[in-house]
């Protein structure tokens, strides 16, 4: 990991220096504890800043995809031949390199606009994890070899990391990048993919009436701040089905319905899209638990249509093809 | 809504988003074979089954609807080609997942009808208002402001 994060200064280094790059998107030192913040550079010098630690936890593909709609839409008003492009460097674990095929199958960007500086992947701490882990308000955390030291008020904890992982990094299949530039260390070991359906095999198994009772218990937590579709690199429309209001598809009223209409909308939109990063769990300021409802569309569209989003670039997303032989069982025939 | 209360002659309200070139011609040609069936059913046309925002189904649940049919034409005689096999993969998923946070599979119905199947089509209307009257009214996911 120190390795990983030494190489990954030099590199970005090198890239801004040969002015191969205009900004690198990676992670610094946040200034609350177990958190790395985004962090854009676009100095040599600047490059120090860079931090790769299991406090990386937002997927960067977010950025790379509005940092390069923004220079665009800044020079629609220029002479075609004048306009010029914006090359972005990007620290891209597993998921992030995912949602940026994701990204490029959806064209949203082209392949020679991105420098993938690509790091291999041990798992994010996940915050609201380790704050129950800590029993406390945490005012420091450090890494130290597989154990998290945690400073609470009370005095010191040490946790093993991997119980305080983010739950997507737990049964993580792709922790090592997809698709990469510049490759920083060795591929990491592999996580537990085997038990990445557990969840939703146990909730589908459940009474139909126990399922509603907990899809609404967790939406009723949901206050529609949007935070899970600002971080999320699969949402990027410029006008979200969210805020149409010509007609409006989610009513701003209190009714419960509103809330759970906007969550179904918003994870069925996923579908097929969903890398699960698990970004819009670690910034939902109410802990709604998303992540069983999206991993159910992540399951169907493995099991019905064999494709793993963003898995690799030759595969089409799911509802993006067809095939005659699909499956047809829901199909009503009287 | 007040209408949806559980009432001793209870009809069931049923949306039908069909396509123009199968399931609605379908649809008139029962009409004019003066085939009967139950009068449940509000159909709304639309180009292709592939036109179908799936948010068109959720919305209508919440809107008061206590079931929705869809149906278009049979796999491979899609007017556009290919919009019924786009379709199918997209409702294959959100029958599932509608399913799966708990919504009465029996709500939502997915079937093909072609222009000439009149009297497939009353049969699906007749087994669809069945499906729907087993469940009841709707109230899960019903706005009730």
């Amino acid at each position: 990991m120190e390795n990983a994060a030494a190489k990954l200064r030099e590199e970005a280094k090198k890239l801004l220096a040969a002015k191969k790059v205009d900004v690198i998107i990676g992670y610094e030192k946040g200034t609350l504890p177990l958190q790395s913040v985004p962090s854009f550079i676009e100095k040599p010098e600047d490059a120090d800043k860079l931090v790769w630690d299991p406090f990386c936890s937002q997927n960067l593909a977010k950025f790379a995809h509005d940092l390069i709609h923004q220079h665009k839409a800044s020079q629609v008003r220029m002479k075609p031949e004048e306009r010029k492009k914006k090359v972005v460097g990007i620290v891209a674990r597993g998921c992030t390199t995912r949602s940026m095929v994701i990204h490029l199958q959806e064209k949203q960007y082209g392949r020679d606009e991105v420098v993938i500086l690509g790091v291999p992947c041990t798992g994010y701490v996940s915050k609201k994890k380790a704050a129950g882990a800590a029993g406390g308000e945490i005012t420091g955390a450090e890494v130290k070899r597989k154990d998290l030291v945690l400073q609470t008020a009370a005095g010191e904890k040490t946790v093993p990391l991997s119980s305080v992982l983010s739950d997507s990094c737990m049964t993580c299949r792709f922790n090592n990048p997809v698709i990469v530039d510049v490759s920083l260390g060795e591929p990491a070991p592999p996580m537990n993919p085997e038990g990445e359906y557990e969840k939703v095999n146990a909730f589908e198994k459940l009474p139909e009436e126990e399922r509603w009772a907990y899809f609404t218990k967790e939406m009723a937590k949901c206050m529609k701040c949007f935070a899970c579709r600002n971080t999320c690199p699969s949402c990027y429309c410029k006008v979200c089905f969210a805020e149409q209001n010509q007609p409006a598809w989610i009513g701003v009223s209190v009714d419960p319905s509103d809330t759970q209409m906007f969550q179904l909308m918003r994870i069925f939109h996923m579908a097929g899209r969903c890398v699960d990063c698990g970004s819009c769990i670690e910034v939902c300021p109410m802990g709604v638990d998303l992540r069983t409802f999206l991993k159910k569309l992540d399951k169907d569209g493995f099991e019905l249509f064999n494709t793993r989003p963003g898995g690799d670039m030759a595969s089409p997303p799911p509802l993006s093809a067809y095939s005659y032989e699909d499956k047809e069982e829901f199909i009503y025939n009287p | 809504m007040a209408e949806n209360k559980p009432q001793e002659n209870w009809e069931p309200k049923i949306v039908g988003i069909v396509c123009n070139w199968c399931t609605y011609a379908g649809a008139d040609l029962a009409g004019i074979s003066r085939i009967q069936y139950p009068p449940n059913i509000r159909l709304i046309r639309v180009p292709c089954t592939g036109r179908i925002n799936p948010f068109y189904i959720m919305k209508a649940l919440q809107e008061g609807a206590d079931g929705v049919l869809v149906s278009g034409c049979h796999p491979g005689e899609c007017h556009y080609l290919s919009g019924n096999l786009s379709a199918r993969r997209k409702f294959n998923m959100l029958k599932n997942f509608l399913t799966y946070v708990g919504i009465e599979p029996e709500r939502i119905t997915f079937t093909w009808c072609s222009a000439s199947e009149g009297d497939r089509f009353a049969q699906v209307v007749k087994g669809v208002t069945e499906r729907v009257k087993s469940r009841g009214p709707a109230a899960k996911l019903v706005k009730a402001l």
